[in-house]
């Protein structure tokens, strides 16, 4: 479901939420048979044919600035259509929104949120793959294949790409040079990780205490852990998606190797990752996997030299940046002109033109294959050398398949990592557990259509 | 205080004892003042931890963003950055938020004295059937958690066509069983013979209550209304989920709108903006402060 949310609780709370939306909606309207699809109650058409649509979105702070940008740009550049954008939270909290609107009929126009795909099953969106060919359509293949890959479930494509970001490693080149390390060449293996890491965790005043950490991750952590099991050649889920996959050895192992980062090496605290970007920028942590889309924010916050670098992989295989982000969702609407209305805003947030300006103001990826050869955008990179491990990561970055339990997967991720860390199971045992209680949920799933 | 003691005032007597007995001796004295110090220095520690958070919010308020996560952490910051609050105004329609608010908590308030009182008076002072079980469903409502109800509730709403309108977000607070407990319970403690002696002058059972009771038990109510207007001013989840359009939303959700997904939270702005969210029940707080402690001292001992 939601890649990169800020707490467990917001996660289990909006997890009841849907269980209880889930349960009205299955019990209430629509079984996936009936004729009638569920369709948005938003949106208008005035007597001039001028179309009015709703759009909710859940980027706020500086994020939030450029999407109203390109908002006003999209009313400014035609008189057709009118967009009226919302902010509606996080990402916890718009899925929260939107599926009580489902409930209720009344969801608006378009959305941008994360897990977006899974909404497919729900009978209320309209598959993006539906408009991308017609006439008013977009050459799908402008944009890298692993974003159309991030909004498929169940093999159609129903959302369209719009902010994504990939795991990178932000390391203090300040501390890098104290320790006598060369602060141009960060670790690439976990195995160096850990080399370096024994000369980055340090007790700077000598009271037992070790204040400087080398290594931690911010707390998505079932996002890295994925990244790493993906490194290892360990799978996810199976093809046919009616179970997880990560109990394997392959798995445990990248577990195992996380666990020996705290018990073993000692280059990471028990269970710190919710303070751990405080930490970075209080330069008490050396080493901190985190979003790609807060390299710019982190450069603005940090008093010392920052350097990103590529996730680090396991020593002789390629990197794995799994892709997180949101995707820009269009809900059916029984006038086709109002539905139109929506493609033609999502076009527009799409473009080229439009991702670039994402990419170059925000930390988001670029998502168009011909951003590295756009001269604006090349100049951009050299104002911002860190963002280069981005675009480097483009070339690993991969897609996890959308299954109906990510959502659960990625809370029973955190928990293994969590019982893990404070001693209470072996990564085997944990793992074990999670598998356990992820297929228990797809198997209750109810039948929906394929 | 005997003779024999008030004819030796200048061994009994000091600046730091003025007003005090002069039948202290010098270590019954000594023993008091540390008693006393004991307290202070208590209190002021415990006060001290409770103001910590709100001066970190407001120190951070004034600080650039790369003053905020320094370590060791500053407490005055170095230069004060007053556009920080500037920039916060300016971030979302702010008075608009304000304004509602003020209107959606004012009235919430309002309507959850008024019908607890009436609750109250009912279970308090009026013998009817199935008095004893209604309570009980009443207090038992305070356990169902909001997130069960809160899809049922949005459901109601959303027929009714009150999203992104005032009444959505007034009506469903109006009653509260936890103020009919407490209010309730500051009722019974009117002696009867009080009502009996306004009966026999001719006093209904409204008039009573409107008249008699209420202005007896204002400090209960006082804390009441507190209660009721901070948990509205703080409220969050519910008018996220019933308003859509901007000019409905309320400070809990324009506040939400510094916090970023990827981190780049700009801490210091968003302090400066929880700032001058929090300055409104602080003020409220201190016009009812006097009546809030005593309502919370005396209920139910009134006698």
């Amino acid at each position: 479901m939601i890649r990169r949310i800020a707490s467990l609780h917001v996660v289990i709370n909006i997890f009841l939420i849907s269980i209880v939306a889930l349960g009205l909606f299955g019990c209430g309207g629509g079984t996936p048979e009936s004729e009638e699809p569920e369709t948005s109650g938003s949106g208008s058409v005035d007597a001039d044919g001028h179309v009015t649509i709703e759009f909710w979105y859940s980027l706020g702070g500086d994020s939030g600035k450029v999407v109203e940008e390109l908002v006003k740009r999209f009313n400014e550049s035609q008189s057709e259509i009118t967009v009226n954008g919302t902010y509606q939270g996080n990402y916890g909290a718009i899925m929260a929104k939107v599926w009580g609107a489902i409930s209720a009929g009344s969801t608006p126009n378009v959305a941008q949120l994360g897990a977006a795909p899974l909404l497919g099953e729900t009978g209320t969106i309209a598959a993006v793959s539906d408009y991308m060919g017609g006439e008013s359509g977009i050459d799908a293949s402008q944009i890298k294949d692993v974003f159309w890959q991030y909004n498929t479930a169940k093999g159609t494509i129903w959302t369209m790409p719009f902010n994504n970001s990939v795991p990178v490693m932000y390391y203090n080149k300040d501390l890098f040079a104290a320790a006598g390390l060369d602060p141009e060449k960060p670790p690439k293996t976990w195995d160096e990780v850990i080399e370096y890491g024994k000369q980055l965790t340090k007790d700077t005043d000598g009271n037992g205490e070790i204040d400087q950490w080398a290594f931690n991750t911010n707390d998505d952590t079932h996002w890295f852990l994925s990244a790493m099991f993906l490194e290892n050649n360990a799978k996810i889920v199976d093809e046919a998606e009616t179970e997880v996959l990560y109990n394997s050895p392959e798995a445990v192992e990248m577990l195992t190797l996380w666990s020996d980062m705290i018990t073993t090496h000692k280059i990471m605290p028990v269970n710190q990752h919710s303070e751990a970007r405080g930490d970075f920028l209080a330069g008490k942590l050396a080493m901190l996997v985190g979003s790609s889309s807060g390299i710019l924010s982190t450069e603005r916050d940090a008093t010392f030299k920052v350097g990103v670098a590529v996730i680090p992989t396991v020593a002789g295989k390629e990197p794995v940046a799994p892709v997180g982000g949101a995707s820009l969702v269009i809900f059916k609407h029984e006038q086709e002109v109002i539905q139109n209305a929506s493609w033609e805003f999502v076009k527009y947030m799409a473009s080229e033109e439009s991702a670039l300006y994402v990419a170059m103001n925000t930390g988001y990826l670029p998502i168009y294959n011909s951003a590295r050869e756009n001269p604006d955008f090349i100049k951009y990179m050299e104002e911002h050398p860190n963002l280069n491990a981005t675009v480097l990561s483009l070339d690993y970055a991969y897609s996890i398949p959308e299954f109906s339990a990510l959502g659960t997967s990625d809370t029973e991720l955190r928990k293994a990592v969590q019982t893990v860390e404070l001693g209470q199971a072996s990564p085997q045992d944990a793992l074990n557990a999670a598998k356990m209680a992820v297929d228990k949920f797809i198997k209750e799933q109810p039948q929906t259509q394929p | 205080m005997t003779d024999l003691e008030t004819s030796h005032p200048v061994s009994t007597i000091s600046p730091s004892t003025a007003g005090k007995r002069a039948g202290f001796t010098h270590s019954r004295r000594v023993q008091k003042w540390t008693g006393g110090i004991f307290w202070y220095i208590s209190l002021i520690v415990i006060s001290a931890a409770v103001i910590l958070p709100f001066f970190w919010m407001l120190a951070t308020s004034l600080k650039n963003p790369q003053e905020v996560f320094t370590y060791p952490p500053t407490w005055i910051p170095k230069v004060f950055h007053f556009e920080n609050y500037i920039e916060a105004w300016h971030a979302a329609p702010f008075a608009r938020y304000f304004t509602n608010s003020f209107l959606v908590a004012g009235a919430v308030t309002f309507g959850q004295l008024v019908s607890c009182c009436l609750a109250a008076f009912a279970f308090a002072r009026m013998n009817f059937k199935g008095k004893g079980l209604m309570f009980t469903i009443f207090l038992s409502t305070t356990m169902i958690s909001t997130q069960v109800t809160l899809v049922p509730s949005y459901l109601i709403i959303e027929k009714l066509d009150w999203i992104d309108s005032y009444q959505g977000l007034i009506v469903p607070f109006i009653a509260n069983a936890f103020g009919v407990f407490m209010i309730r319970q500051a009722f019974m403690g009117i002696p009867d013979e009080l009502e009996d002696a306004a009966r026999i002058d001719g006093c209904g059972r409204l008039r009573f209550l409107v008249q008699i009771i209420l202005p007896l038990t204002k400090p209960v109510l006082a804390a009441q209304g507190l209660f009721a207007f901070m948990g509205n001013w703080n409220s969050y989840l519910w008018p996220l989920i019933v308003t859509n359009k901007q000019e409905m939303r309320t400070l809990q959700i324009g506040l939400r709108y510094f916090v970023s997904q990827e981190g780049s939270t700009e801490w210091g702005v968003y302090m400066a903006a929880a700032v001058v969210v929090t300055i409104p029940v602080i003020i409220i707080y201190f016009l009812v402060q006097k009546s809030f402690v005593e309502g919370m001292a005396t209920t139910g001992l009134k006698g």
